[in-house]
């Protein structure tokens, strides 16, 4: 009789997951071309066009980025709340709960100073996510329930919420029964940088280099592996391992809302239910495809933002922008399979009774 | 003599380097109740996993009937009747006892369930209704319907894995009678595992015995063995102690006073008026079957468990109050029985669980230097001689000799003040047991209080300048160790107060 064994690989090769992301956008690439070829499509034409409409110029490269910054963002607050092993999926919630405060703090107080209130504002949106998360971490921590179940629902919940307000107190009369908050005031419109990227880029550059250093050089990036590891050994080493999982998951929450106050402030200038375009989940598969590594995320997140960039313009040759979420999505399927083959080796054994 | 109604000859299991059964012959009668006695550790539980199928041999033979059977797997083993109670209950909590007692194929009473019922209720006096759901009986009960299983499944052969470890003794008295019952009207075949040697002498009418995977002594009549037999048999003979005992005592380091403890899920008293003291330089060995207490006097020691009452004073000052943090910072180090899960953490890589009890002091406010902690670790890998390939792999690579080396270089490295170190050495090969004992006499004659928690009496004769014993969270004996002799303290562990 044959059997195999899986054993892990005992020396990891560092680049391990950069070489299995690339693997995986080969393999998205290819089914995405025969996809293209069946439809009748030239896949090199349809990729080229997307290429140079994503970073052909200064303009499409800001559009890609600006697309980048809230997977970015929230796929950093992914990436910090698995240090405990733990899964929030849900981003998407938080992305609009973030743009919910930030929207309730503007309309409630009038801060004269337009940079003093954007700060504010972005500070509200920041803690908006963390709010949106606060029952979830609560339940983990007290009650041990599971985060996947309880962050994905909540998703169902604030969405719901943010129809209730748009079609509610929040309507903008003039939106001619479109269902959307007012516009906030152009005073508090996040500036650019160049072209179209906004400060919410450079806000996204601070983040990822601060999640980096909580989680590979701080005391508390340090505590949160061994509370991941074993609450045991948590115990044992005197970590208040609770305590550790439950500001985790606040940062990280806060970090998907603080995405939803940068899109609100950058891009859509209101509250309306297209706030997020499914950025929560996208994000899920930017920070699993780079195993959580915050410079990854940067830049797996960048270039899903030109790839999604790139789905929307290719739009105008009659091919479904569908394309780019199936390049993504077989991307994660191709560097997930690839990552476990560079993670375990495969043994036959053979056993003789 | 009847015939043999199972009979297993020349068993060879082993699990990588470690032989646990070496030329194993094992034979039962029907309508009789067989005691198979060993240590933890000594291939008990390997060998009835064979006997129910789930374990293949590397050779040997089986025969069932007389008849020769060429392989045997759960399924094959359940036709032959073989069945066996575990130590974890597999019951299904939420089905009533009739869906539990007939959910396997072979079940014999589908159509006169209840005559069956009510007939082995008697036996083993259990007074429930046949739909009460297995969540509402207390574990003595579920035992019994653990053991009825097997009768409703038509099982000849009954083999159970430590049945009176979770029962009180009036409730073990109980199984006694009922087991002595299915014995004699039913014609079963029973095996009992156990360590527990009262048990065995009442239970049982013949006794086989395992020592490191060799059967010892086969077939022994109950009546014509007595305990210190036993005892002998299954520990064997202490090896002549080569470590010098003359080391000098220095002032009391550990004083633990009147410790009472109660696990607070099962309301079971775990401690009672636990009282001992360990001077600088002297080693305490516990010894004790597991599950007597020994975690918890070590988690309430280390400052783990607090929810107990009694004090705990380390170098005169009461620490009862204190935090793990706080205790460390008195350097006191705990080398916890289970390495990998509590004092390692697995999936974290072997840099990050290098530094669990010193991380603090390579930080700088929020910051944490991993040039600190790279230095800290090669100086743990080179002091203690500990192989490891890549600081950033997982420790859970390692091999359980390295670490532990790791575990107790980190624990050992700052010249701790009071060491409580359980079951150091356990599972690892020869070489390593020597490293790691060494270390700890090292350790003992720089003057560490040491208390030193093993269920491996070699190691605690060699090691300990005195033993306690702990059976049922109380200390029943203590020994100077130029007057302990392995028999009174073999007795001791049983429960044996004579």
């Amino acid at each position: 009789m044959n059997n195999y064994l899986l054993s892990k690989k005992i020396v990891i090769n560092d680049f391990s997951t950069f070489y299995s992301f690339l693997i995986g956008l080969s393999i998205g690439i290819t089914i995405g071309s025969i996809i293209l070829l069946v439809q009748g499509q030239n896949p090199i034409e349809v990729f080229s066009l997307m290429l140079r409409l994503s970073i052909g110029s200064i303009n499409s490269i800001s559009s890609s980025l600006n697309k980048a910054i809230p997977l970015i963002l929230a796929g950093l607050g992914i990436s910090i709340i698995n240090s405990v092993k733990l899964w929030n999926i849900g981003a998407e919630g938080q992305i609009f709960m973030g743009g919910i405060v930030l929207n309730f703090i503007y309309i409630s107080y009038e801060i004269s100073n337009p940079n003093l209130s954007i700060i504010v504002l972005l500070l509200s949106a920041f803690i908006g996510g963390a709010i949106c998360i606060l029952l979830p971490a609560l339940a983990k921590v007290i009650f041990g329930v599971n985060e996947i179940i309880t962050t994905l629902l909540f998703n169902y919940i604030i969405i719901g919420f943010t129809v209730y307000l748009v079609n509610g107190p929040w309507k903008d009369p003039n939106s001619l029964n479109f269902p959307a908050a007012t516009y906030v005031g152009k005073e508090v419109y996040l500036p650019v940088v160049f072209g179209k990227l906004s400060y919410g880029f450079i806000i996204c550059l601070l983040c990822t280099v601060g999640v980096h250093y909580l989680k590979e050089k701080s005391v508390f990036g340090y505590e949160l592996r061994i509370s991941g590891g074993s609450a045991l050994t948590a115990i044992y080493a005197g970590i208040n391992a609770k305590q550790k999982t439950f500001i985790a998951m606040l940062i990280g929450g806060g970090l998907a809302g603080l995405a939803g106050g940068i899109e609100l402030l950058s891009q859509t200038h209101r509250v309306s239910t297209g706030l997020s375009q499914g950025f929560g989940y996208t994000a899920i598969i930017v920070a699993a495809i780079t195993g959580m590594r915050p410079l990854g995320i940067f830049l797996v997140g960048s270039l899903f933002g030109a790839l999604t960039i790139g789905g929307t313009v290719i739009q105008t040759m009659g091919v479904s922008s569908y394309i780019a979420d199936v390049i993504q999505a077989t991307t994660l399927f191709g560097a997930l399979i690839s990552q476990f083959f560079f993670t375990y080796k495969i043994k036959r054994v053979i056993e003789n009774v | 003599m009847n015939q043999k109604l199972l009979e297993v000859k020349n068993i060879y299991k082993s699990f990588g380097k470690i032989q646990a059964l070496n030329n194993v012959d094992f034979y039962l009668y029907k309508g009789k109740i067989h005691g198979l006695l060993g240590e933890n550790g000594a291939g008990k539980s390997s060998l009835m996993n064979i006997l129910s199928g789930i374990y293949q041999p590397e050779s040997g033979s089986i025969h069932i009937d007389g008849k020769r059977v060429k392989k045997l797997n759960p399924d094959i083993a359940a036709r032959f009747g073989i069945g066996m109670v575990h130590q974890e209950f597999r019951l299904i909590n939420n089905f009533s006892i009739k869906d539990n007692l007939t959910l396997s194929k072979s079940n014999i009473y589908t159509d006169n369930f209840q005559e069956a019922f009510e007939k082995y209720s008697d036996i083993f006096t259990l007074s429930r209704d046949s739909s009460t759901p297995i969540k509402e009986l207390s574990i003595g009960e579920k035992q019994k319907i653990e053991i009825m299983k097997l009768i409703f499944n038509n099982n000849k052969i009954m083999l159970l894995d430590e049945p009176t470890s979770v029962l009180t003794p009036q409730e073990t008295n109980q199984l006694k009678l009922s087991l002595q019952k299915l014995s004699n009207e039913d014609n079963k075949a029973i095996v009992l595992i156990t360590h527990k040697l009262k048990e065995i002498q009442e239970f049982t009418q013949s006794i086989f015995v395992l020592k490191d995977g060799v059967m010892v002594a086969k077939n022994l009549n109950t009546q014509n063995v007595t305990k210190n037999d036993l005892i002998t048999l299954m520990m064997g003979e202490i090896k002549e102690s080569k470590i010098s005992k003359n080391n000098r005592k220095g002032r009391n380091k550990l004083e633990v006073e009147s410790i009472f403890f109660e696990n607070i899920h099962s309301n079971v008293p775990t401690l009672k008026n636990i009282s001992l003291k360990i001077k600088a330089g002297e080693i305490l060995g516990i010894a004790g079957v597991s599950g007597n207490g020994q975690v918890e006097l070590a988690n309430i020691i280390s400052g783990i468990e607090r929810n107990y009452k009694g004090k705990v004073i380390v170098n005169g000052k009461n620490i009862s109050n204190q935090g793990v943090r706080a205790r460390k910072n008195l350097n006191l180090s705990y080398i916890p029985e289970n390495r990998l899960g509590v004092g390692l953490a697995p999936g974290v890589s072997i840099i990050d669980n290098s530094a669990i009890k010193d991380y603090f002091k390579s930080r700088l406010g929020p910051h944490l230097s991993s040039n600190k902690m790279l230095d800290y670790l090669n100086l743990l890998i080179k002091q203690f001689s500990i192989k490891a390939p890549d600081p950033k792999a997982d420790v859970s690579t390692l091999s359980g000799g390295n670490m532990q080396k790791l575990l107790m270089g980190r624990e050992l490295i700052s010249n701790p003040e009071v060491i409580i170190a359980a079951q150091p050495t356990r599972g690892l090969d020869i070489n390593a047991v020597e490293a790691l004992q060494k270390l700890i006499i090292k350790q003992r004659d720089s003057g560490s209080a040491i208390m030193l928690i093993s269920e491996d009496l070699d190691e605690l004769f060699k090691l300990s300048d005195r033993i306690i014993v702990l059976y049922e969270g109380q200390i029943v004996k203590e020994f100077n160790i130029d007057e302990a002799d392995i028999e009174n303290v073999g007795l001791a562990m049983a429960g044996s107060n004579e």
